[in-house]
C-alpha cells in the first residue's frame, strides 16, 4: 500500500511531465537585428559612484537620441548576478547591455548563445583595438572575436593605513612591503605592536571569484603575467605558484589575516591595516589617511615593472536585443573619451585605455593619488576566458581555502592536485 | 450530533465507525483489512468503485494538481531529462551539441569527493538538527500549552526568528559568532578556535543549531496545535491513575502529539537536506575548505554559477531519492506502528 | 507515507486511563493537578531561557542599527546614548524606494495567500476528509513536492515562466511558482483530519453538502490552521528574493526583500557605518514581518482547537 501510494505518486507526476514536455524553439538575432535602430534597455552598475556615472551617461544619450531613448535599470548586482543574467540569457529576458559584465562569465555566456559578436559590426576590432591597445588582447575570446567590449579596471594593489604604520612604529613614507620576506616582517610588526588585530584582511570566502583579491594578484606579479590557463593547462604548480600559495599561507598560519567572513570594510574600521583593492576604494576610504604600493613579489619588484589583476568589468551586448545597431552606437557613445573621462572623474575607475595620464592629465594632476593606478592598467592579467572559467576558478578557490587559508596538508602536492583538477575542467566539454 | 469530546476509544473495541476505515486508508498496512474491504469492490455501485466515495475531493483538489503539474512536474520531468545529457542551457534559437551521456552524470555524483563530503555534511546537520528539533520544539510546546502569563510574549518571541528572512538575521548572527564576537567576549578562554564558523569540525554544527533556532517557531506551531487537540480528559484521567505531570507528560502528551511529531520529523528532515541558504549565506559559499558544502549548495555552484546543469540535476536527482529513503525510513520507524 | 494522523492517542496501552473515559467536564480548563512549585519554576525557567535565546540577536540587531560606529565587547549589548543615531536607516532611505517595496511586496504576499487558502483549503479538505481515487497519490505528490529542492527547478522554472508564458516583469509570473504552498495544503490537511469523523458523518446525514460542510463546519472549527497557514505562506513571498530577482527587472516592480537583500549585500559595505547599514536593513525587513505577526499572533494563541471542537 505504502510502496504503491509512491509509485502512484510518480507515475501521476511522470503523466503530468509527459503532458507538458513540449519543447519550444525561439528566435535568434542575427545580421537584421544587428542593423536594428529603436530604444534599448541597459543595466549598470549599483553602486552609488558608477550610478551616478551611468545614469548621467543615459541621460545625456538620450537628450540627444529622441527615437533611440536608452531604458536605464541598476544591475542585479553581487553574488547572483551570474546567475541572473545566465537565466536571462536561457529566457530570452537580457537588456541590450549590460554594463557590469564579469570577463570569466563571457565564455559561458557565449556557449549560451547570449552574447553578440561585437568583431562582427563593421570596424568594431579596430574601435577596440584603437581605444584600449594591447590590453584589449586577452579579453578576445577563442575564434579570436570580442564578445566583450573591454570597458575599464580596478587593478589591484595594496593599500595600507598610514596612522596603523606609525603607531605600529614603522615608516609610512617608505613601507617595506616589496618583498614577502618585508611584507611579512612588516605584517608582523602590525598585529604584535598592536596597532590592529590583522595585518590584511582578503575575503575568506569560498567564491569563485575571491581568487581575484588574493591568489591572483600576487600570480600575475610573480609570474609577469602569465594566466593562470596557459594553451589549456593549469600553470599554478610551478615555482611561481608556490611561492604566492606559501606566502600566503603564512601570512594565516601566523594570524596575520582573519578567517572569519568579513561582513563590513576592516580597512575602513581599523581593523586591519592592509587592503588589498583597487581605486574604487579611494572615494571610500576618505576618512582613512592611507597610501598604496604595488602588490608584493618573492624578490621585489620596481612599481613599474609589476604586474596584477586588473578587476576589469566590462560591456556586453545581448543577442536578445533587437535593436543591436542602436547597443552598439551606445557602446561607443560609452566608451569614447568624453564619456571615458566622466567615469574617471565620478568614479575613480580606471578606463582600459592604454594612456590613461595623457589623455587626462588634468584629472592625473589634481589627484596624484591615481597615477598609481594609471600605470598599472597596462601590466594585468585577468581570468582566463572560456566556457569553464568559472568552474576553474571554483577549482581554485576550493584548493586554496585548504591548503592555504586552512593550512591542511602538503602545498606541493595540493598544488599538483588542483593544476590537475583544473586542467579537466578548464577542458571539460 | 455525537459528543466529540468523548471520542478517544470510546468506540475503539466494538464496531469501527465509518471515519476510522477512511483514516485507516492513508496508511493502510496498519489496518489492513481495512483496504481489503475498500477493494474487496463488489459491496461498492460502480460509480464508487471508480471514482471513490466522494468524487468531489479530485474537484477540490484539482486547482492544487494543475498548479504542480504547470510549476512542479514540467521543470522537475526536465530535471530528469537533464540528468541523462550533458546539458547545457541556452539562449532562445542558439545550438550547442548536448549528448547523451547515459549514466555518466550520476557515475561522476558517486565517485567526486566533493558530493560525498556535501552528503556527509548533510548528515553531520540531520544527526544535530532533527533531535534537537523535535525534542526542544515538543517541550517548549507543552510549556506554552501550559503557561497562563505572558503566553502572547513567550509565544510571539518563539516565533519571530522563524517569521523573520535569512538574510536579516544572518548578518547579526555572524557578528555574534564573529572570532572577536559576543559570544567568544562571553566564553572567554572557552571560545573555540578557529571561531564557531570557520572550523572545520564546528562549521556545520553551527550551521544546525543556527537553523534549528531559526526554524523552531513553525515546529512548536505544530505541536501546539497538536496539544490543544489532545482531549482535556485524557490528562483528567491519568491525574486520577496517579500520574504526575512529567508522567502526563510522556505518556499522555507525547503519544497525542506523534501525528505532529512524524510531520515534523519529516519537514525537518527535507529541510535540512535541502539546505542551502545557510551555508550560502553563513559560510560564504561552503567553506571552511567544503565543511559545510551542502548537496543544494553544489547543485547551484555547478548548475547555475558553472553551466552544468545536467550534473546539478544527477546530484539533486540523487539527494530526492535519499530524502525519500530516509523519510521512508522514519515512517516505519516513527510513524506509529505498533 | 504519514503515520495515522488521527487526533486520538495511541491505544497500545501505554495509557491505561485512555481506556476508561472518566469525565469531568467541570475541570476542562484547569490542568488535572496542578504543578508542584518546582515544576513551576522549571518551565519559567525553560520558557525564559527559551524566550532569551530567540529575542536577543533581534536585541542586537536593533542596537547595531542604531549605533554610529559597531561596538562588539559586551558593552555594545547595551544602548550608549553617545553611540546612537537614525543614521543608518536615513542611508536607506534615500537609496531605496521604501514605499515601492513595500506596495510591490504586497501584492506579491496578497496573491500568494489568496491562491494559498482557497485553493489550499479545497485540496487540505479533500485529502483529509473526502474519500475519492487518487487521493493517495496526490497526498505522496503533496510530499514529493517538499522533497525536491527549489535550485533543481529553478532555472527550467524560470524559463517556463518568463520564456514560454512571457509572464517576465508581471506580478503573475512572481506569484505563479508560490500561488499554492503544499506545506499549507499539509497544515491544512493535519487540521482537518484531528476533527473527529462523526461531526462530518453527522452533518451529511442531515443532507449537507460538502462545499457546505467545509464551508460551514470544517472551516469554523480550523481557523487556528487558517491563521498558521497564512503566516507560514506569508512569511515565504515576503522574505523571498531570488525568484523575484530572476524574474522582476524593473526595479519599479521589486519587491522590499529584493532590493533590502541588495542593499544589504551590495550597497551597505560602502556605507559610512557597513555593519550598522546592515543592521538597519535587516531591521527594516523584518520590521513588517514582525508587525503583521504580533497582529496576527493572538488568533492562534487564543484559538484553543480542543475546546472549540467540544464547544
Amino acid at each position: 500500500m505504502k510502496r504503491r501510494t509512491w509509485i502512484a505518486g510518480i507515475a501521476t507526476l511522470a503523466v503530468a511531465t509527459l503532458a507538458l514536455t513540449g519543447c519550444s524553439g525561439g528566435s535568434g538575432g542575427g545580421a537584421d537585428a544587428m542593423q536594428a535602430h529603436g530604444p534599448i534597455t541597459v543595466w549598470y552598475s549599483n553602486n552609488a559612484q558608477e550610478l551616478q556615472w551611468g545614469k548621467a551617461m543615459v541621460a545625456s544619450w538620450n537628450s540627444t537620441h529622441p527615437k533611440e531613448q536608452i531604458k536605464g535599470q541598476e544591475v542585479p548586482a553581487g553574488k547572483t548576478t551570474e546567475a541572473v543574467i545566465g537565466a536571462a540569457i536561457t529566457a530570452g529576458t537580457t537588456p541590450c547591455l549590460v554594463f557590469n559584465n564579469l570577463p570569466a562569465a563571457t565564455g559561458q555566456f557565449q556557449k549560451q548563445g547570449g552574447l553578440v559578436d561585437l568583431s562582427k559590426f563593421p570596424g568594431a576590432n579596430k574601435y577596440i583595438t584603437d581605444r584600449s591597445g594591447a590590453s584589449a588582447d586577452q579579453y578576445k575570446s577563442s575564434d579570436g572575436d570580442f564578445y566583450q567590449m573591454p570597458w575599464k579596471s580596478n587593478p589591484v594593489v595594496i593599500f595600507y593605513n598610514k596612522d596603523l604604520f606609525t603607531k605600529a612604529g614603522l615608516d609610512p613614507a617608505n613601507p617595506k612591503l616589496s618583498t614577502y620576506t618585508d611584507f611579512l616582517a612588516t605584517a608582523k610588526k602590525l598585529v604584535s605592536s598592536g596597532a590592529a588585530p590583522y595585518a590584511i584582511y582578503p575575503s575568506p570566502t569560498s567564491e569563485f571569484f575571491q581568487p581575484n583579491f588574493d591568489f591572483l594578484p600576487l600570480y600575475a606579479a610573480e609570474t609577469k603575467g602569465q594566466s593562470i590557463i596557459k594553451d589549456g593547462k593549469a600553470t599554478i604548480n610551478g615555482q611561481a605558484g608556490y611561492d604566492v600559495a606559501n606566502f600566503w599561507k603564512t601570512i594565516y598560519a601566523d594570524n596575520l589575516a582573519g578567517k572569519d567572513p568579513v561582513q563590513s570594510d576592516v580597512f575602513a574600521s581599523g581593523k586591519a591595516a592592509m587592503a588589498i583593492v583597487g581605486p574604487w576604494a579611494i572615494p571610500v576610504y576618505k576618512k582613512v589617511n592611507w597610501g598604496s604600493v604595488p602588490v608584493p613579489t618573492k624578490s621585489g619588484t620596481s612599481a613599474e615593472n609589476t604586474w596584477t589583476f586588473p578587476d576589469a568589468k566590462n560591456i556586453g551586448m545581448y543577442t536578445s536585443c533587437k535593436n543591436q545597431g542602436t547597443a552598439w552606437d551606445v557602446v561607443q557613445f560609452a566608451t569614447s573619451k568624453a564619456q571615458d573621462g566622466d567615469l574617471l572623474q565620478v568614479t575613480g575607475q580606471m578606463p582600459i585605455r592604454p594612456d590613461l595620464k595623457s589623455d587626462y592629465p588634468d584629472f592625473f594632476a589634481k589627484n596624484p593619488a591615481y597615477n598609481l593606478f594609471a600605470s598599472q592598467t597596462s601590466r594585468t592579467v585577468d581570468d582566463p576566458n572560456g566556457p569553464n572559467a568559472i568552474a576553474t576558478l571554483q577549482d581554485l578557490r576550493n584548493f586554496y581555502s585548504k591548503a592555504v587559508i586552512s593550512g591542511q596538508g602538503d602545498l606541493k602536492s595540493g598544488l599538483d592536485q588542483a593544476a590537475a583538477t583544473m586542467t579537466a575542467e578548464w577542458n571539460r566539454k | 450530533m455525537t459528543r466529540p469530546g468523548t471520542h478517544p476509544d470510546s468506540g475503539r473495541d466494538g464496531e469501527r465507525s465509518q471515519g476510522e476505515l477512511e483514516r485507516g486508508e492513508v496508511v493502510g498496512a496498519r489496518h489492513a483489512p481495512d483496504s481489503s474491504i475498500r477493494t474487496g469492490g463488489s459491496k461498492h455501485p460502480l460509480h464508487i468503485r471508480l471514482f471513490g466515495r466522494n468524487p468531489l475531493g479530485a474537484l477540490f483538489s484539482a486547482p492544487y494538481l494543475v498548479f504542480v503539474a504547470i510549476v512542479f512536474a514540467y521543470p522537475l520531468g526536465f530535471a530528469v531529462y537533464m540528468s541523462f545529457f550533458d546539458y547545457f542551457f541556452t539562449a532562445p534559437g542558439a545550438h550547442v551539441n548536448r549528448p547523451f551521456v547515459g549514466l555518466a552524470n550520476f557515475v561522476q555524483v558517486f565517485t567526486d569527493p566533493a558530493v560525498m563530503q556535501s552528503f556527509l555534511n548533510v548528515l553531520v546537520f540531520l544527526v544535530i538538527n532533527v533531535p534537537l528539533t523535535v525534542v526542544l520544539s515538543i517541550v517548549l510546546a507543552s510549556a506554552l500549552n501550559s503557561v497562563v502569563h505572558a503566553r502572547a510574549f513567550f509565544s510571539v518571541s518563539f516565533y519571530i526568528p522563524y517569521v523573520t528572512a535569512s538574510v536579516a538575521v544572518i548578518g547579526v548572527w555572524l557578528f555574534l559568532l564573529n572570532q572577536n564576537g559576543l559570544v567568544n567576549q562571553l566564553l572567554g578562554p572557552l571560545a573555540p578556535d578557529p571561531s564557531w564558523l570557520i572550523n572545520p569540525v564546528l562549521a556545520m554544527p553551527t550551521i544546525a543549531l543556527f537553523v534549528t533556532w531559526k526554524g523552531l517557531g513553525f515546529y512548536i506551531l505544530l505541536f501546539l496545535a497538536a496539544l490543544q487537540s489532545v482531549p482535556g480528559e485524557l490528562y483528567e484521567s491519568a491525574a486520577t491513575d496517579g500520574a504526575g505531570k512529567v508522567r502526563q507528560f510522556f505518556s499522555v502528551s507525547v503519544p497525542g502529539v506523534r501525528p505532529a511529531t512524524v510531520l515534523v520529523l519529516l519537514l525537518a528532515t527535507i529541510t535540512g537536506a535541502n539546505l542551502f541558504t545557510e551555508p550560502y549565506l553563513l559560510t560564504g559559499g561552503g567553506g571552511p575548505n567544503g565543511a559545510s558544502t551542502s548537496p543544494v549548495l553544489l547543485m547551484y555552484q555547478q548548475g547555475i554559477e558553472q553551466g552544468h546543469p545536467g550534473y546539478a540535476a544527477a546530484i539533486g536527482i540523487v539527494l530526492v531519492v535519499f530524502v525519500l529513503i530516509i523519510a521512508l525510513l522514519q515512517n516505519r520507524f516513527a510513524g506509529g506502528r505498533e | 507515507m504519514m503515520g495515522q494522523p488521527t487526533a486520538i492517542p495511541d491505544q497500545n496501552g501505554t495509557n491505561s486511563a485512555a481506556s476508561r473515559p472518566v469525565l469531568r467536564r467541570k475541570r476542562k480548563h484547569r490542568p488535572a493537578n496542578s504543578l508542584s512549585r518546582g515544576q513551576t519554576l522549571l518551565r519559567g525557567v525553560v520558557l525564559i531561557i527559551g524566550a532569551f535565546v530567540f529575542l536577543f540577536p533581534f536585541y542586537y540587531m536593533l542596537i547595531g542599527s542604531l549605533q554610529t560606529s559597531p561596538d562588539t565587547t559586551i558593552a555594545g549589548a547595551f544602548p550608549e546614548p553617545g553611540n546612537l543615531t537614525l543614521a543608518n536607516y536615513a542611508a536607506i532611505n534615500s537609496r531605496i524606494g521604501l514605499l515601492t517595496g513595500l506596495v510591490n511586496s504586497g501584492i506579491f504576499t496578497g496573491g500568494v495567500l489568496l491562491g494559498t487558502v482557497v485553493f489550499g483549503v479545497l485540496a487540505g479538505y479533500a485529502l483529509a476528509v473526502l474519500q475519492w481515487r487518487g487521493r493517495d497519490a496526490t497526498f505522496a505528490l503533496v510530499l514529493l513536492v517538499q522533497v525536491v529542492p527549489f535550485q533543481l527547478l529553478m532555472i527550467p522554472l524560470y524559463v517556463l515562466i518568463a520564456r514560454d508564458y512571457g509572464l517576465a516583469d508581471n506580478y503573475l509570473g512572481m506569484i505563479l511558482p508560490f500561488a499554492i504552498s503544499s506545506v499549507a495544503v499539509l497544515i491544512f490537511r493535519q487540521y482537518f483530519m484531528q476533527l473527529p469523523r462523526e461531526l462530518f458523518d453527522a452533518a451529511r446525514i442531515d443532507g449537507a453538502s460538502e462545499l457546505r460542510l467545509l464551508w460551514g463546519v470544517a472551516l469554523p472549527l480550523v481557523r487556528p490552521a487558517l491563521v498558521t497557514a497564512l503566516l507560514v505562506t506569508f512569511i515565504g513571498p515576503w522574505n523571498d528574493f531570488l525568484w523575484p530577482f530572476l524574474i522582476t527587472k524593473e526595479t519599479s516592480m521589486q519587491p522590499l526583500a529584493v532590493s533590502l537583500a541588495n542593499y544589504i549585500s551590495n550597497v551597505a559595505s560602502s556605507a559610512a557605518n557597513p555593519f550598522g547599514a546592515i543592521l538597519a536593513g535587516a531591521c527594516v525587513l523584518a520590521a513588517p514581518v514582525v508587525v503583521v505577526f504580533l497582529f496576527g499572533q493572538r488568533y492562534f494563541i487564543s484559538a484553543d482547537l480542543g475546546s472549540s471542537v467540544k464547544g
